[in-house]
């Protein structure tokens, strides 16, 4: 192990960069506490070329450190990027390095058993169909990566998001950035984006207005693609609303109108609210509400 | 016609099935016959692709146990004139002028009179049966518009040769069957069903159409993931939502103007047609063809009154 002056490190050469993201703030304050304690890994060239380590050497940068502990080692190519694939295994990988790994042991030429291998130790299929997915993870652009990242995307939602064209994907990742989501409610928003791309062949500005939140624009995607269901809650919220229902009592209705039937839920406390509740629901049904309620759900009006 | 691999195997239990139906939604009894598992013509909505684990065509070669499975099934029962068919988990033609499946279905039945063999198909060449064709087999073709086979079907063969077929099966002595199944909304498909039927009514002989179904596009949730990812527009166009049963099909307000519209279209044909809705819902029946449909036993008691109408009492 030896010191090596920070100046001498080529910190652009990102070739054995796997760390994703490479800020950590911990780390950061540990460093400025302690100092690294573990050496950094280097290939021996001029200037030096991080193998492994680039979180560490990313906090000393920050911190103004002159100089790193570093193990200085010579080698081929392929060995150094085992030797950073290793080093970030143990403590275990986030869906974009391990996307950055297989994308660097293809275009480093490994052979694709070796690949298949270590996508096990990954915890994924050794199956060229997940393999070719990861490739396109890693070929992301920085602000998609993130989105991923940050949002903690299960793999079938990336593959969703990747399906679509480089310049829709863009628009998707700057509109739901900033919206707190849940993996069904990206399901569903991307699914959603899908069905409109089909039928109209591409995704416009119109279909992803600024929104405050992911159930607006879950709603309004909704109308979009379900335009006659959209209009049938309108139609059922209209109604709703001149009912005015006491507290206590509720009408459900099949979210896709599909059931003829309706059901009233009522809330007893006692004989008397059954005499109340009884009365109400008549009167209900003799303004009209309720036929107006079954018409919907009997498929007679659109 | 295909490169899928095609296995003969020994099926263990039964291979003659009621037909699953769906939760609340009126079933017509049919009856399968489970001889062919897989499909060769791949039609990019079949639900197999959901149900089947892979594309290996899985023929069963217990001819005698199915012999006796339907014996026993016939003959235990007395309440109805039973429709079997070999077309739910195949096409029942699309491979069986290679392989010869059907054939002695074809002549059990016959032998038999006592109950119905549905051959329902895509494929229309049924020429190597017809030595050995009788009024107990009915020969039924799925129908589609050709812009929509064109897209959609794409390995089976054109409406203009099924029609033919049908009518050729009907010159032959048999009664056919038509399935609009699925029917599917798609920009113009009003016009393109209009000019179907019109073919329809020109090329078939209306008496010798024994029924003819109707049924908006349905699937299981796993198929509707696979037509996304495969951007079938055609298929994606209409509006979807989740049934009862789980399952993708139109809105109760589409599904219910397109039946109108075909059954209308059907009966201006000739008003005795028998058009009957598959697996749907009793409200459905009752605003688009104006019957009150009870339940499944009231749609089987139909399809019994009519074969006896038109088979004169002689099933």
């Amino acid at each position: 192990m030896t010191d090596i002056r920070l100046s001498h490190i080529d910190l652009k050469d990102r070739r054995f960069s796997l760390s994703y993201p490479l800020h950590d703030a911990t780390l950061r304050w540990s460093i400025a506490t302690v100092g690294i304690i573990q050496p950094v890994i280097l290939l021996d060239r001029t200037p030096y070329v991080p193998i492994a380590g680039w979180r560490r050497l990313d906090c000393a940068r920050a911190l103004g450190m002159k100089t790193v502990p570093a193990l200085v080692v010579d080698m081929n190519e392929r060995n150094a990027l085992l030797i950073a694939i290793h080093d970030n295994l143990a403590r275990g990988c986030n869906i974009i390095e391990k996307a950055a790994i297989l994308d660097k042991m293809v275009s480093f030429g490994f052979p694709r058993e070796d690949i298949f291998d270590l996508m096990e130790n990954l915890n994924l299929n050794r199956h060229e169909k997940v393999l070719s997915g990861f490739l396109a993870i890693a070929r992301l652009d920085m602000p998609a990566r993130d989105f991923i990242f940050t949002k903690n995307v299960s793999f079938r939602n990336i593959d969703s998001l990747l399906r679509f064209e480089e310049k829709e994907r863009k628009k998707i990742v700057s509109s739901l950035g900033s919206f707190h989501l849940t993996e069904s409610t990206l399901r569903e928003i991307l699914e959603m984006l899908h069905l409109l791309k089909i039928r109209k062949g591409t995704i416009t500005g119109r279909d992803m207005p600024a929104l405050p939140n992911a159930d607006a624009l879950r709603t309004h995607l909704k109308e979009r693609t379900h335009p006659i269901l959209s209009g049938l809650h309108r139609k059922l919220k209209a109604i709703r609303d001149a009912m005015a229902l006491p507290p206590g009592m509720d009408i459900r209705v099949d979210p896709f109108f599909e059931k003829e039937y309706i059901d009233i839920i009522v809330k007893i406390g006692d004989e008397e609210d059954i005499v109340a509740t009884l009365g109400r629901i008549s009167e209900l049904a003799e303004k009209g509400y309720v036929r107006s309620i079954l018409e919907l759900t009997k498929g007679r009006i659109r | 016609m295909s490169l899928q691999k095609v296995e003969f195997v020994d099926t263990h239990g039964s291979v003659v099935r009621k037909c699953p139906g769906t939760k609340r939604h009126i079933c017509c009894g049919y009856q399968t016959i489970d001889l062919v598992e897989g499909c060769v013509l791949s039609c990019s909505y079949c639900i197999l692709k959901a149900y089947l684990k892979d594309d290996v065509i899985r023929i069963s070669r217990n001819s005698d146990a199915i012999i006796a499975e339907l014996d026993e099934i016939i003959d235990g029962c007395g309440d109805h004139i039973l429709r079997f068919g070999t077309g739910e988990l195949s096409d029942s033609l699309a491979i069986d002028r290679r392989y010869g499946l059907n054939r002695f279905l074809v002549e059990y039945f016959g032998r038999k009179k006592k109950a119905i063999l549905e051959l329902k198909s895509k494929w229309a060449d049924f020429r190597h049966l017809e030595p050995f064709l009788n009024p107990c087999t009915v020969i039924s073709f799925s129908v589609s518009p050709q812009r929509f086979i064109d897209a959609e079907e794409t390995r089976t063969s054109p409406l203009r040769k099924r029609l033919k077929a049908a009518r050729l099966a009907q010159d032959r002595g048999c009664f056919v069957g038509l399935h609009f199944d699925p029917v599917v909304i798609y920009d113009g498909f009003e016009k393109d069903y209009r000019y179907l039927i019109a073919d329809i009514g020109r090329i078939l002989d209306p008496a010798k159409i024994i029924w003819i179904s109707l049924g908006t596009l349905r699937f299981p949730p796993p198929l509707y993931g696979l037509l996304l990812e495969r951007r079938r527009k055609y298929l994606l166009t209409g509006e979807f939502i989740r049934g009862e049963d789980g399952k993708y099909r139109y809105i109760k307000t589409e599904r219910i103007r397109i039946y109108r519209m075909l059954y209308r279209l059907l009966k201006s044909i000739d008003s005795n047609l028998f058009v009957y809705l598959c697996m749907e819902r009793a409200d459905v029946w009752r605003e688009a063809l104006g019957i009150e449909m009870k339940d499944n036993e009231s749609l089987m008691g139909l399809f019994d009154e009519r074969i006896k109408n038109v088979y004169g009492g002689t099933l």
